[in-house]
């Protein structure tokens, strides 16, 4: 190849192709990315499902944050690790594949939404956020944003999997 | 390339699908392979990746609910309210999850039932599930037993304290057996 991209100067590195070639480091990754994203997904919607007035009513939306923001944290940077070492070994058949950049583009979203939430909407949440007060609606629009594109993450995710012949690169 | 213990571990579970190879779960797996639903999913590009999104979405309610009583337990998280607030607030979605992921697990079964059904290592998850589903009826009712004990409430024993990690490190193998179904030796 006379001009390799930087992709797939990544992917034929020591690193992506001692977990491309390997028979256990992929699957071993990816079952810790697994259960690092499960764990991301899972905990931030029990928090948006509070938001929304759903579950955990007993429990004040401060408090509730405390519960979830530190395991949702430690899980991501597992899930953030495992899934760049998942990448490094296929990056040009990832960079090729629509559904990969879906899924970081709503990832990318998702952090948005999340900033916003921390920086704007939680204004006043000492107070709105007490157990029986109305939660206002910008809140619960941030709450269902998120449960959604949490929901189209792992989606896009799988489908990658699936169409990784389909868009070599 | 291989670690020794790698190819041990590999041999022996080609030797045990060679022996699922010489059961009736062969005819019974291509006999699903037939029916109408299976070659619906089998044809329609979106299904599969959209039940195991379904699928993987139910883990996440499920393990997120296991994590999060488990870190109240120790007494990591939620300590403004005792351990009958995170026990009410979490078992009963970490059981409908429960029903959910089997649901989603029989369809994508019907999906590829010989990939499946003709694999050493999903029989060796869903001895795990048993497993771990077992481990949560017992765990749960030493939580309960423990909730009725009053002003101890708000104080795990360190017997709660062992099992929920057990009760963790459990669906982490279950997660780990879905995940190497697709890679199984064979």
């Amino acid at each position: 190849m006379a001009n390799p991209t930087i992709w797939e100067n990544v992917q034929n590195s020591s690193l992506g192709l001692g977990i491309a070639e390997s028979e256990w480091w992929f699957p071993t990754i990816e079952t810790v990315h697994v259960i690092a994203l499960v764990t991301v997904v899972g905990v931030i919607a029990a928090m948006d499902l509070r938001l929304l007035g759903l579950t955990s009513r007993g429990k004040s939306v401060v408090a509730m944050e405390r519960d979830t923001v530190p395991l949702v944290w430690g899980a991501f940077v597992l899930a953030l690790v495992t899934g760049t070492l998942l990448f490094v070994s296929k990056a040009a058949t990832y960079m090729a594949n629509p559904f990969f950049l879906w899924k970081m583009g709503l990832m990318a979203l998702a952090g948005v939404n999340m900033a916003i939430f921390h920086r704007v909407l939680s204004q006043g949440v000492d107070e709105w956020g007490q157990p029986g007060h109305a939660i206002p609606m910008a809140a619960k629009v941030s709450g269902v944003v998120s449960l959604v594109l949490w929901m189209l993450i792992p989606l896009c995710g799988r489908i990658v999997g699936f169409t990784l012949g389909v868009y070599y690169s | 390339m291989c670690l020794k213990e790698g190819n041990t571990m590999g041999e022996w579970l080609f030797e045990m699908t060679e022996r699922l190879r010489g059961t009736q779960l062969v005819e019974f797996s291509l006999w699903v392979t037939d029916w109408p639903f299976a070659i619906w999913l089998q044809s329609h590009f979106l299904a599969i990746p959209g039940f195991q999104t379904l699928h993987i979405l139910a883990i996440a309610v499920l393990f997120s609910s296991v994590l999060m009583l488990n870190m109240r337990i120790w007494g990591f998280t939620g300590k403004d309210q005792g351990i009958e607030a995170a026990y009410r607030r979490f078992v009963p979605w970490s059981w409908w999850a429960a029903a959910f992921l089997i649901a989603t697990g029989v369809v994508l079964l019907i999906s590829e039932p010989v990939r499946n059904m003709v694999n050493a290592i999903f029989w060796i998850k869903m001895s795990f599930l048993v497993i771990a589903i077992t481990a949560s009826l017992v765990f749960q009712r030493a939580v309960r037993v423990q909730m009725r004990a009053g002003a101890a409430a708000l104080e795990a024993t360190g017997a709660l304290k062992v099992g929920a990690v057990v009760l963790t490190l459990l669906w982490c193998a279950v997660i780990m057996g879905g995940r190497w179904i697709a890679y199984a030796p064979v």
